[in-house]
């Protein structure tokens, strides 16, 4: 395919196209297809590459994957974690773009700006900064809200704790997101809604809503996708504590592969999350009524 | 001509944060000269292991060994520097790595045979990791023992690939001025457990229902002192085999509840009054709390202000089966697929190391670790520091599990964190570590040395 030649392209095109998709091919080849095979062999393996331990052991990594109990609480920490933060990125998003793009607000720019800061800002130092605020005795929050409450090493709140600074940090991306679909809506439905006197909530459920599902479903699945691999800020605020109150399945990759050297045990669970994932995307795509494959045509 | 300056501008910037990635190389030396000279008219040094340094390395021709740490490259740098002073022919490039990544990036490296590092400092929780790079001393191991009290106890298959330049374990640090305040003298230092709570007690003040010192505060230590305090009810933490672990002895169960009941019961403490011990200390929130030997360097570093003592960690017995565990500082490793230049330099500057007893003194100053030199076990300057003098009296009756693999420390943690902030019961929890823990275990080469202690089979 890189050699057929269409009548009105360039030499120069075809050669700079060629060098392009070589080096993604190269890049994707060498940085994740052979890396997700050797990690899949490996999964059947007792693996640790540091001291050149490479032994056949069958299904003997999923099995004990599923008799770990940290394994469960890791992944219903997951569950909770994706459910809440995503229908908070949402929510939050929708109303925040919905808000900026009205005609009654001026300074949209200052807005998408500060709603768009927590976003670029590196996720280490953000989860540093929140890890010093929920601190029980100096902390903002404690201060702030008047109580006595240790966020981060108190089972009951060490996840929300967690759930809130990633809401914080991430609601902006779906804001930016929202927005620019909101303006694509063409504006001859919102007039042609209002001729008919549909009012705002009906305009938005009927005309807004419908139009922005795709957007909508980007956003929840490129978020569902990014949570099940978020391990950072457990790392830096909680270590997975209290006990394992706030182990995610992606922490407790990291905790087997490079604290324990468990590398074959953490590439079972990593392909467990790899299926996982795969499900969720169609089942989000089969819920929401969009399917790949019209996409795809569509396109 | 902007275009080219702006590409000159980002190659650069690349080149710098590439670099920025790299290990930090402390001490890059040229290579070093031929040395014709056997007779260096030096003394010999060490008591039973000893080094003469009137001779040739390599006869005399240049070689160079790569030598990588994760910390205090100018110590480390000094001690290559001296032993280059006497053969000028050797170069020893220190690398120094940070912590996080050197037990990844040191066992690939050593996979490169010839091309890794001749010489690199152990931690011995990761000797699993690297014995099977390892190349043993070429030293007598009556010698050895007869110099080094912890020698014995890194004996494998007849053959020792590294062993202890100091010791280091826990004592209970408390500031003195707190301690006047509260009417306490050096007379009520506590022996026992039953009196340290009377004294933590005292220390506690509370106001308007709210805690402002902490008497005791162990928050962070929880799982350190449950993996040494059941010594002390005669229990050990691992069982016959010496492969597997038991968390659930009666001395486990009996320290996580004494632990517990000191902040539920007696007050003297909360696991909310912050979250790290040394820190609170270190503001002066809290009176004492337990913790190793480095934390006199952490102290001096972060508090220099604050007065404080050290004393030894107190027990359920008067004579208890161990007073608490210990581990040891290592001396370097030495990579058996080194060239055989390399091996005799490198065989050479591992027995100037372990005969320089100046060198031995150096490391347990800067570490604040009971020596493991039987030459410097009662040097007077050693023994101002708190930390070596509060466990120096009964050093023999500590006790060293072995090189215990982190997931027991890791999941000791977890079940500390669940008795403690998740309350769930005791036995239950301990349980569940001991599980996992026997689980990881069985997949890694390790035997405990805790039937190496000399009381071991007394234990109650």
């Amino acid at each position: 395919m890189f050699w057929k030649r269409r009548p009105l392209q360039s030499k120069s095109e075809v050669v700079l196209r060629n060098i392009v998709v070589a080096f993604l091919v190269l890049h994707m080849g060498i940085f994740l297809i052979v890396p997700v095979i050797m990690a899949f062999a490996g999964s059947f393996h007792l693996w640790n590459p540091l001291n050149g331990t490479y032994k056949w052991i069958g299904l003997d990594n999923y099995v004990r994957m599923f008799q770990y109990p940290t394994f469960w609480t890791a992944m219903i920490n997951t569950l909770v974690f994706c459910v809440v933060v995503v229908a908070f990125r949402v929510l939050l998003g929708l109303s925040l773009a919905y808000a900026i793009t009205s005609k009654m607000t001026t300074k949209k720019t200052f807005f998408r700006t500060v709603f768009y800061m927590p976003t670029v800002t590196p996720l280490v130092a953000v989860a540093y900064v929140w890890k010093i605020m929920y601190n029980p005795q100096f902390g903002l929050i404690d201060q702030i809200l008047g109580v006595d409450i240790n966020w981060l090493y108190d089972s009951a709140f060490a996840l929300p704790a967690v759930m809130a600074m990633t809401i914080w940090k991430d609601f902006g991306y779906a804001v930016i997101l929202f927005m620019s679909g909101l303006m694509s809506v063409p504006s001859d439905y919102y007039e042609a809604a209002h001729i008919d006197g549909a009012n705002a909530w009906k305009t938005f459920c009927y005309i807004t809503l419908p139009l922005l599902k795709p957007t909508m479903i980007f956003v929840v699945i490129t978020s569902v996708i990014s949570y099940l691999q978020a391990y950072v800020p457990v790392m830096v605020m909680t270590d997975g504590g209290p006990g394992t109150a706030t182990f995610l399945s992606s922490y407790l990759v990291y905790d087997q592969a490079f604290v324990k050297y468990n590398f074959g045990y953490a590439s079972a669970i990593a392909f467990f999350i790899l299926v996982l994932t795969a499900i969720l995307t169609v089942i989000s795509f089969t819920v929401t009524g969009e399917k790949p494959e019209k996409r795809r045509k569509r396109a | 001509m902007k275009k080219k300056l702006w590409t000159a501008c980002l190659a650069a910037v690349l080149v710098l944060t590439l670099g920025g990635c790299s290990a930090e190389t402390a001490g890059q030396h040229p290579e070093g000269v031929v040395d014709t000279e056997p007779d260096k008219g030096l003394e010999v040094m060490g008591n039973h292991v000893t080094y003469d340094p009137n001779h040739l390395v390599n006869d005399g021709q240049p070689v160079t060994l790569e030598w990588w740490l994760w910390d205090a490259p100018d110590l480390f740098g000094q001690m290559a520097e001296a032993y280059m002073e006497i053969h000028p022919n050797v170069t020893i490039n220190i690398i120094n790595n940070p912590w996080d990544g050197f037990w990844t990036k040191l066992p690939l490296a050593l996979q490169k045979g010839e091309k890794g590092p001749t010489l690199f400092n152990v931690h011995n929780s990761y000797q699993h990791l690297l014995l099977p790079y390892m190349a043993p001393y070429d030293i007598d191991l009556d010698q050895m023992q007869e110099d080094f009290f912890t020698a014995a106890s890194h004996v494998i298959d007849g053959q020792i690939y590294y062993t202890d330049f100091g010791v280091m374990t826990g004592a209970i640090y408390y500031n003195k001025e707190m301690w006047a305040a509260a009417g306490l003298t050096q007379e009520d230092i506590p022996k026992t457990w039953d009196e340290f709570r009377e004294v933590a007690k005292k220390l506690t003040i509370v106001e308007d229902g709210k805690m402002v010192q902490a008497g005791f505060n162990y928050n962070g230590d929880f799982q350190n002192l449950m993996l040494g305090v059941p010594y002390q009810y005669g229990g050990t933490i691992f069982k016959e085999d010496m492969q597997t672990v038991s968390f659930t002895g009666e001395g486990m169960i009996k320290t996580a509840k004494m632990l517990k009941d000191m902040y539920r019961v007696d007050g003297i403490g909360s696991e909310d009054f912050g979250t790290d011990a040394a820190q609170s200390f270190g503001q002066g929130q809290s009176a004492m709390v337990y913790k190793w030997g480095h934390f006199y360097g952490y102290m001096n570093t972060n508090y220099p202000d604050i007065e404080y003592g050290a004393f030894e960690i107190p027990t359920v017995t008067e004579n208890p089966f161990a007073y608490d565990r210990y581990n040891g500082e290592a001396t370097p490793g030495i990579n058996k697929n080194a060239s055989p230049a390399q091996m005799e330099a490198a065989q050479d500057f591992i027995r100037f190391y372990l005969a320089n007893t100046r060198i031995q003194k150096e490391l347990c100053m800067y570490y604040s670790l009971f020596p493991a030199s039987n030459a410097l076990r009662d040097d007077p300057e050693m023994l101002e520091n708190p930390a070596i003098a509060a466990v120096s009296e009964h050093i023999e009756d500590y006790i060293w599990p072995g090189p215990m693999p982190s997931t027991l420390e890791d999941n000791m943690k977890i079940a500390a964190q669940d008795i403690m902030y998740n309350d769930k019961e005791i036995e239950k929890t301990l349980k569940t570590a001991e599980d996992i823990v026997n689980v990881d275990l069985a997949n890694i080469d390790f035997t405990s040395a805790e039937n190496l202690y000399y009381k071991y089979g007394q234990e109650g």
